[in-house]
Order: structure tokens, then C-alpha cells, then sequence
């Protein structure tokens, strides 16, 4: 057991080796840190990344998985994202940061993705103010942005290290949206598919690794629910300019289940063996599930 | 008076006796019979016949089959013996009003009692059909049960037994590890031994050798791969920032789908009192450009509240209100030097007017509306409306439950009245 002075809010693997399993964790007070577990009294890296408290972490590059240089992306309350690489001290490698004069909005969510290579890399954040951006670091630049309506709770791709292919966005009200990131329209930006799970906000979305089509979202009532998406016929068509116009699949509820009355607010899929997860809930219990018969589906 | 119907005939055997009575063009219903131990009666208005008889008979077997123009009674006797006649004769009018009411009593007895036991039978067929359905139910859930647990028990199955093959996977690894390093260090010992012949530092060697084999499998086997992985990493990125806009948002508070509507009327309702002046008074003429700005007014009045001149605050409140009368806020702090001023109805009007402007809720006026009900609760209970005191000071409790001044506020209010219901 170990204990840090600052409380900690999120944590990855995300961006270390197999052999090495540093662990990145954000904690309230805004630093990032990485810890060999071994050897936890002093962490591997350390920096005062943000002023207030860092809200979500996503690593990439790391665990055999992807290729390029081991990143980790952090979003705060204090409006920005940052990106970071292990092994550059002190400043992060990409920062958004809002416009001067700006009033900052809560960044709640980040993630990783398209990973395909060595030099792509994209970074997607969602707001409390229902904004979901996309940076594009090759480029340095915004990619895309939308906004949703809801507070947006978490984002996932369905793979870090693919050409992007999917990317679900949760919220607050009880909705989620998945997106189709394929194809990218000039003005209408990506084609989506909504659904609306409960009543409660999703705090979690995680896709399964054996099956990206699959994914859990966890819920503000305690309860998970497992969807499958299908693929439209035709995933892309032309609009009236003869731009490319993506079309969004549907979603599928194939099984759900109430594990508590408190939210469960963190959830993850073993890479291991197919089906089981775990997740954590504010009722102060860690939770081991299997799910069967995943070969089905 | 009805019409007595007489021509009935009639025979007996030991046990049964049987009457036939015609009712030539009439229509009989099972209703128009009525019959008890000692009385029959067939009424078919006007038409009446009564009888009665001789000796009790069994009512409940007796029968009477209708015919074509006839009722064949067919009557068991009680006891077996030959009667008579078919009637009592020496009946008189009190004897047959007593058997008549009694018959009545009697056929009134025996229908409660017949509804009565319909009623039991009726509850008990309820209770089985219950009690089936439920078993049936029951069979189906323990159904899936099973079938869950046999789920269940073949999954867990199957983790331990891949928990096993990970555990004999790793233990296989480590020996092999194991094996290349010995054989590792083996190599090296056999050149170091050759080094040794010639440059004589054994101490050093063994110990470094000794330091490579106990870092651990981990270590060294991890320092190779390193090695080369590193050089497969690109660099790290040229630092940049990329400079974003958010979608506005007038609250801090998190966008949610189901409040945007009360939020924008919120917003709404602000721009307004903000925008209107009213400036026809021509008292104002004579004023200084900055005593017409409602906030301005309002923060004087701020001060002079802070300071103890709360007669000056009011005024200033007062001018403010003139000025634009939907800011709550003002009503509010006047509120507040009512209180001081122990005005306590006028401290009642000014808090209820601020919590009127102070629709609808939004997390934004939360706490200009708990201020309003706390004052307005202590202007209640100083003017010993303690009841009325007490609603407001839940109200201001529900907004923000962890207040324990309004807690304890709340409390003492309820003793006293408690205290003064007991008295009285």
C-alpha cells in the first residue's frame, strides 16, 4: 500500500513498456507523475503540469501497442491539455490552451488516438461545456470540434494505435454518441449516432480490446451496460457538393446490469482474457466482472 | 286482493309428496316460487297460491318441475309418515301470519348462509390458483438460476484454469531466463578465467559478475531490450501550443440538456432588470449622473449598512428601487436594515418580493435565495410566527443542507414551539 500527499484522480499505463509498467497518475493538486511501482518512494517524473486539478490521463506508445515515442496527454480544470513526453523535463511537448481573455471551461476527458505511425498522433478532449475538440499533434493544429449539449464525461477510441475509426463520446443526461471518424466532412465534421442509455450521467466508456465494436459504459445509477455497434452499408456517400459525407452506424444494447447504488465512475477490460473487467464505484468497492459469451456477439 | 289459485291436486307416497298445480296461460319464473320447511307460496301477480303443510319437508331436495301450463311440485317429506291432508286446516289468520314471517326469516337465513359458503369457496379456488401461478414462477426463475450458475461455475473454471496457464507460462519463462543467464555467465567466467591468466584483477570481475546475475532476471534481460528500443523511438516533439476557443457558457457550472431552459429565462430576466430604467421621475433631474445608477445606489447603501446607518441604507435601497424595481438584490439588502431596524413586516415584504424576482432556480441566485428565506424566517419569528418562521428556514435548509447555523436556527425554532404548544 502507498500513500501520496496529494490525492490522486486518474492514473495509466498508457505510455510505459511492458518490462518497465511505470505508472502516470494526476492528482488533485495538478502534478503529473510517474511512479515505478517497485521502487515508489520517489517518482521516475514529476512536474507541476497544471494549476488545478488534472482531470483525466491518457498514455500511447507504450505496452507493445502503437508505434512512436511514449506520450501522455493530461486535461485539467484549469481549461488546458497538455501533452507530455517521459523524457523531456519540465515542459510539456503540446499545450491548448485557451485564447487570452477567454474564460476557461473545465476539461474533463482526454484521449489518444491514430497512432498508426510514428508521427501521427491525435488528441481528442471533451468540456463540461458539451465541447469535444480534436487536435491533430502532427500538424499542431485543431482538427475538428463539436459540441454536444451535455458536459461531456469521457472519450475513447476504439483503438489508439489504427487509423482513427470510431470515437464514443459520453455525457451528462444519460447520452452518449458514437462517432464515425473516417471520414471527415469539410463543414459537417463527422457523422454520429446517439443514444440515450439512462437517466443518470455515463461516466465511463471503455471499448473491448478483444473486439473494438464492442463497448461498456458505466453509469451515474451503478449499472453497466454493453453495446455492440453495426456499420451501415455504406459508410461513406456523397452530399450534394460531391464532398465525402460519413454515415453513422447503429448501436445495439446487448446486456446491462446494476452493480450498486452509488455511480460507477471508472471502468477498464483486461487485455488479456476476453470478457473480463473491472471497475470502481463510489461506493468504495473494486468490482472484478466476466462477461460470457463475447464470442457470440 | 289476489286470486287465489285453488284447483291443485295432489298424492303421497311414505316419503315424498306430490303436488300438481295448473297455471293455465301463465307465465312462471323460478321467482314465483317460494318455498320453506312448512310454507309453499307461488305468486304469479295476481295470481296467488299458498300452502301450509302438513309436516315440515326438505326444502333444499324438494323440486318443482315447470311444465306446460302446470308446476309439478315434487316435495320430501322431513319425517316418513302419510299426512292428512296437504295443509294444516285448522289454520287461522295469526297462525298463517307467524309462518309466513317465519318462512320469510328462514329463506332469508339460508340465502345469507348459501352466500356465505359461495364466498369461502370462492376465497379458497383464489388462494390455489394463487399458490399455482406462484409455484409456477418459481419453477421458471429457479430455471434460470440454474442455468446462471452453471454459467457462472464453467467461467470461473475457466479463468483458474488460464490463471494457471499464465502462472506455468511465466514459471517456464523464468527458467529459460534462468538458463541463458547461467549459461551467460558461464561464458563470461570462462573468459574472465582467460583474462585472469593475463591481467590479474579477479575481485572486480566476480563482483560485477555477481551484480549482473542478482539484479534479477528483470534486469539485465530488460537492459537489452531497452537498448534497442530506444534507438527505434523517434525524438521527443518540438514543443508547440495550439490556442483554442470554447463555446461560451455564462455559468460556470457544467452544461446539462435539462436545465437550459430555466437557465436561458435566468438569463433573460437579468438582461431585462439590467436594461430597464425608469426615468420619468423628476425629482431625478436634480441628482448627480452616478446617484441614478441603480448599482451605484446599491453599493452605497452596501456601506452605509456596514457602517450601522441603516436608516441611510434604506434610503439608498429606496432610490435604487425607484430607479428599477427587478433587482432583487436590492430588495434583499433592504431586507436586511428592516431587520435591523426592527421594521419586521416591512423585512416580510421585501425578502418575499426578492424571492419573487429570484425565479426560476438556478444554481446562480442559490445563495441570494437562501439569504432572502433566512431573513424573511427571522422576521417571522420575531414577530413570533413561529410556524411560518420555521417553513422558511427548511426552505433556505433544502437549498443548501449543510449550513449548520440555519440547522441549529431551524432546531431552536422548533423547541420553542414545541414549548408553546405544550404550555397551551
Amino acid at each position: 500500500k502507498i500513500e501520496k500527499a496529494k490525492p490522486l484522480k486518474c492514473g495509466t499505463f498508457g505510455a510505459t513498456s511492458l518490462q518497465q509498467r511505470y505508472f502516470a497518475t494526476g492528482d488533485f493538486g495538478g502534478n503529473l507523475n510517474i511512479w515505478n511501482l517497485e521502487a515508489p518512494e520517489i517518482p521516475v517524473y514529476s512536474v507541476k503540469g497544471h494549476k488545478e486539478i488534472i482531470n483525466s490521463i491518457d498514455g500511447v506508445g507504450g505496452l507493445g501497442i502503437g508505434e512512436g515515442a511514449p506520450e501522455i496527454v493530461t486535461g485539467s480544470r484549469d481549461g488546458t491539455v497538455k501533452v507530455w513526453d517521459p523524457r523531456q523535463k519540465d515542459t510539456p511537448v503540446a499545450n491548448m490552451e485557451p485564447v487570452q481573455g477567454e474564460s476557461k471551461r473545465d476539461c474533463w476527458t482526454v484521449a489518444f488516438g491514430n497512432a498508426y505511425n510514428q508521427e501521427e498522433r491525435v488528441v481528442c478532449a471533451g468540456y463540461d461545456n458539451g465541447d469535444i475538440k480534436l487536435f491533430d499533434l502532427k500538424t499542431m493544429s485543431l482538427r475538428w470540434e463539436t459540441n454536444i449539449k451535455n458536459g461531456v464525461c469521457s472519450v475513447e477510441f476504439d483503438r489508439k494505435d489504427v487509423n482513427m475509426n470510431k470515437l464514443v463520446a459520453t455525457s451528462l443526461e444519460g447520452k452518449f454518441h458514437v462517432f464515425d471518424m473516417r471520414t471527415q466532412h469539410p463543414t459537417k465534421g463527422f457523422a454520429s449516432v446517439s443514444e440515450k442509455a439512462q437517466k443518470s450521467t455515463i461516466w465511463q466508456v471503455r471499448h473491448l480490446p478483444q473486439n473494438r465494436d464492442i463497448f461498456m459504459t458505466s453509469g451515474g445509477a451503478g449499472s453497466l451496460h454493453l453495446w455492440k455497434y453495426e456499420y451501415p452499408a455504406q459508410r461513406s456517400k456523397k452530399d450534394s457538393e460531391g464532398a465525402e459525407m460519413g454515415v453513422a452506424g447503429s448501436v445495439s444494447l446487448l446486456q446491462n446490469v446494476t452493480l450498486s447504488t452509488q455511480p460507477i465512475s471508472s471502468l477498464d477490460w483486461s487485455p488479456d482474457k476476453k470478457g473480463l473487467c473491472v471497475c470502481g464505484a463510489f461506493d468504495q468497492t473494486v468490482r472484478v466482472l466476466i462477461v460470457t459469451k463475447l464470442n457470440k456477439v | 286482493m289476489p286470486v287465489w289459485l285453488r284447483e291443485h291436486r295432489w298424492r303421497q307416497t311414505a316419503s315424498a309428496v306430490y303436488l300438481s298445480l295448473p297455471v293455465r296461460g301463465l307465465r312462471v319464473t323460478p321467482a314465483s316460487i317460494f318455498c320453506t320447511d312448512r310454507y309453499l307460496k307461488v305468486s304469479i301477480p295476481p295470481f296467488l297460491f299458498e300452502a301450509i303443510l302438513y309436516a315440515p319437508i326438505d326444502d333444499t331436495n324438494s323440486t318443482a318441475k315447470i311444465g306446460n301450463g302446470i308446476i309439478f311440485f315434487t316435495l320430501y317429506k322431513k319425517e316418513a309418515a302419510m299426512w292428512d291432508s296437504l295443509t294444516l286446516a285448522n289454520a287461522n289468520k295469526e297462525k298463517l301470519q307467524y309462518l309466513r314471517e317465519n318462512a320469510v326469516l328462514k329463506a332469508h337465513e339460508k340465502a345469507k348462509e348459501e352466500s356465505e359458503a359461495k364466498k369461502v369457496t370462492k376465497q379458497e379456488h383464489k388462494k390455489y390458483a394463487l399458490e399455482a401461478t406462484m409455484k409456477l414462477e418459481e419453477a421458471e426463475r429457479k430455471r434460470i438460476e440454474d442455468l446462471k450458475e452453471k454459467e457462472r461455475q464453467k467461467v470461473t473454471k475457466e479463468l483458474e484454469l488460464w490463471k494457471k496457464q499464465q502462472e506455468d507460462s511465466e514459471k517456464q519463462k523464468r527458467v529459460q531466463k534462468e538458463g541463458e543467464l547461467h549459461q551467460e555467465v558461464e561464458q563470461l567466467k570462462e573468459r574472465k578465467k582467460e583474462k585472469m591468466n593475463k591481467t590479474r584483477v579477479p575481485n572486480e570481475g566476480a563482483s560485477k559478475i555477481r551484480l549482473k546475475a542478482t539484479k534479477g532476471c528483470h534486469g539485465s534481460y530488460s537492459m537489452f531490450s531497452e537498448n534497442l528500443k530506444e534507438e527505434q523511438l523517434p525524438a521527443p516533439r518540438s514543443a508547440a501550443t495550439i490556442k483554442i476557443n470554447f463555446t461560451s457558457r455564462v455559468f460556470p457550472t457544467a452544461l446539462r440538456e435539462s436545465r437550459v431552459a430555466e437557465e436561458e429565462e435566468w438569463l433573460r430576466k437579468q438582461a431585462e432588470a439590467r436594461r430597464t430604467v425608469s426615468a420619468d421621475l423628476s425629482e431625478l433631474e436634480d441628482l448627480k449622473e452616478e446617484e441614478k445608477n441603480p448599482e451605484w445606489l446599491k453599493d452605497k447603501g452596501n456601506k452605509m449598512f456596514a457602517t450601522g446607518n441603516y436608516l441611510a441604507a434604506v434610503n439608498a435601497y429606496n432610490l435604487a428601487v425607484r430607479l428599477n424595481n427587478k433587482l432583487p438584490l436590492l430588495y434583499l439588502n433592504r431586507a436586511a436594515c428592516h431587520l435591523k431596524l426592527r421594521n419586521l413586516h416591512k423585512a416580510v415584504e421585501d425578502s418575499s418580493k426578492a424571492l419573487e424576482l429570484l425565479t426560476p432556480p438556478v444554481p446562480d441566485n442559490e445563495n441570494a435565495r437562501i439569504k432572502a428565506y433566512v431573513r424573511r424566517g427571522t422576521a417571522f419569528c420575531q414577530l413570533e410566527l413561529y410556524t411560518e418562521g420555521l417553513q422558511d428556514y427548511e426552505a433556505a435548509l433544502k437549498i443548501d443542507p449543510k449550513n449548520k447555523t440555519i440547522e441549529k436556527d431551524a432546531e431552536n425554532i422548533r423547541h420553542l414551539i414545541q414549548g408553546t404548544t405544550q404550555d397551551s
